[in-house]
């Protein structure tokens, strides 16, 4: 495939970025969830 | 509303006159960022085939300066936060602040057009005056009105004081462009005409008139604590 | 000394879940597997472009991107105007503003790369001065700012509503920048540039794009929902941190 490194680089960062960024929210509600009581969580 | 107004432009350009920090310090700083682009760009001709930008790019730069310095006065003695617990109308303050503001830039961009004809062998062209001088007025009042805006939030107190070239420069964006290619048309920079400078007049008086009513009406509510 | 009305963190353990819901977890489901046909069909079924060759399996990425780019930031504006309206009880259009400026602002960076990438392969440059890639990159710088003004400090509704008309001048400001740079370059041959390029897509090529449409807006409630929570739990053990001084003084006998 042409242009394979610039193609590849975009899908990668891409869904990189996005993965990091999911999980780093994930983490982060796992653990303020710990702390708070579940009147303060309405969705669960 | 005006009779506020009228007295904060007042105390502003008082607070000046008394302190001169504009005089003494902005001034010199403008005219050694005009000396600085001579040293950058090393060449006469593109000194001088660019000098309108130059001159609106220091403007730029030296109004991030004069707005902080516009708001440090209120955040010394809390006096913004005095005046709204008086219950003064904010837009008051707002377009008083703005007047005074705008002064001080008419001042700093005059300064900017001399050095500009000093030091980059800028010329005047008669048939242009009328189009630089309305260029001249609506894009300080727009600086002015942008200015005194954000530098409501982001203005003169400690911590934030970095924030406002973030959030100033991309807005007065429009003025930077609007105003560079009305000047060009005006002293005939690169061939332009003065009748292709004249929309964007057009533009700068779009930017006033949406920012002068934007602002009058967010102004409250982006310095309330 | 009298017991704090707050649960200790040993309290609230036993409710160890997540910011996860059912709806969520659908979604997150129905997301990956959009993202994993988008990469099958981007990269590998759909065939490459008569006129572009391979460089056109990065807009089923970049298309995607800023699609969602501008309903974050859309989504941020309609919150901006729904807090301000009914101002003193709806935090949560707030925090919608916020978490969707966040995944606004990550995209709108992808999309600048993306664009980046495939205007050098394209046009050989990795930039061009038109409307849209120059009002593109402001929205951009406008929505980092935006979010700089979120993390002034000051209360829960101060936040909010500094935010929200930082958020609507960023309305104002960007269409405006956006004429001020089309009237500028329209002054200049290669304005159309990026007009220049015609896309003909079709067949599978359309069915990718389709794909990663659909996969990015599944991506983005996803995001929006989980971070929208995490910012709520934010702001609620802020009021608890501050009930909690404030029984603490009045156990002192202070208050």
């Amino acid at each position: 495939m042409e242009d394979l490194g610039f193609i590849l680089t975009t899908y990668i960062v891409t869904f990189g970025s996005v993965a990091a960024f999911a999980f780093a929210i994930v983490r982060r509600g796992r653990r303020l969830a710990a702390q708070l009581p579940a009147k303060d969580k309405p969705w669960t | 509303m005006f009779r506020i107004a009228r007295l904060i432009a007042a105390k502003d350009l008082r607070v000046e006159l008394r302190s001169r920090v504009v005089t003494n310090q902005v001034l010199p700083f403008a005219a050694i960022v005009m000396v600085m682009f001579a040293f950058a760009l090393n060449s006469d001709a593109v000194v001088s085939r660019v000098a309108p930008g130059l001159v609106w790019l220091a403007t730029l730069f030296s109004l991030l300066i004069l707005v902080q310095r516009s708001f440090a006065i209120e955040n010394a003695d809390g006096a913004t936060d005095a005046l709204r617990a008086a219950g003064v109308d904010p837009s008051g303050i707002f377009l008083g602040k703005a007047m005074a503001l705008a002064v001080q830039l008419a001042v700093l961009e005059l300064v900017l057009l001399v050095s500009a004809v000093v030091l980059y062998s800028t010329q005047l062209r008669v048939g242009g005056i009328v189009l630089l001088l309305v260029t001249f007025v609506a894009a300080t009042i727009g600086l002015a009105l942008v200015g005194t805006l954000y530098g409501g939030l982001a203005g003169g107190v400690r911590g934030r004081e970095t924030l406002l070239p973030l959030l100033l420069l991309p807005v007065v964006a429009p003025v930077l462009i609007g105003a560079t290619r009305a000047t060009e048309s005006a002293l005939g920079t690169g061939g332009a005409t003065v009748a292709d400078g004249w929309p964007w007049v057009g533009l700068l008086a779009v930017f006033v008139a949406l920012f002068g009513v934007g602002g009058t009406l967010a102004f409250g509510p982006l310095i309330e604590e | 000394m009298a017991t704090p009305d707050i649960e200790t963190p040993a309290l609230a353990a036993s409710t160890r879940a997540g910011t996860g819901t059912t709806f969520t977890r659908s979604i997150g489901l129905a997301t990956i597997v959009g993202m994993i046909a988008l990469g099958v069909f981007g990269l590998l079924l759909s065939p490459a472009d008569v006129q572009q060759s391979d460089s056109v399996r990065i807009l089923y990425i970049h298309v995607g991107t800023v699609w969602i780019a501008y309903v974050a930031f859309a989504v941020t504006a309609l919150s901006s105007v729904a807090y301000l309206w009914k101002r003193t009880t709806s935090l949560t259009w707030d925090r919608f503003a916020g978490a969707s400026a966040e995944i606004g602002v990550l995209f709108m960076a992808l999309t600048l790369l993306a664009g980046a990438l495939w205007g050098r392969l394209s046009w050989g440059k990795f930039w061009v001065w038109d409307a849209r890639v120059t009002s593109t990159a402001f929205m951009f710088v406008t929505y980092i700012g935006y979010l700089a003004v979120r993390g002034l400090g000051g209360s829960h509704h101060q936040r909010a509503r500094r935010s929200a008309v930082v958020a609507l001048l960023a309305v104002l400001e960007i269409p405006l920048v956006h004429f001020s740079v089309k009237l500028w370059r329209g002054l200049h041959q290669d304005s159309s540039v990026a007009d220049r390029t015609h896309v003909n897509l079709h067949g599978l090529m359309l069915f990718s794009l389709f794909i990663s449409l659909v996969a990015f807006t599944l991506l983005y409630v996803w995001l929006l929902m989980h971070r929208q929570r995490v910012l709520a739990m934010q702001d609620a053990i802020d009021n608890s941190g501050l009930d909690y001084a404030l029984q603490q003084r009045r156990d002192e006998g202070d208050l």
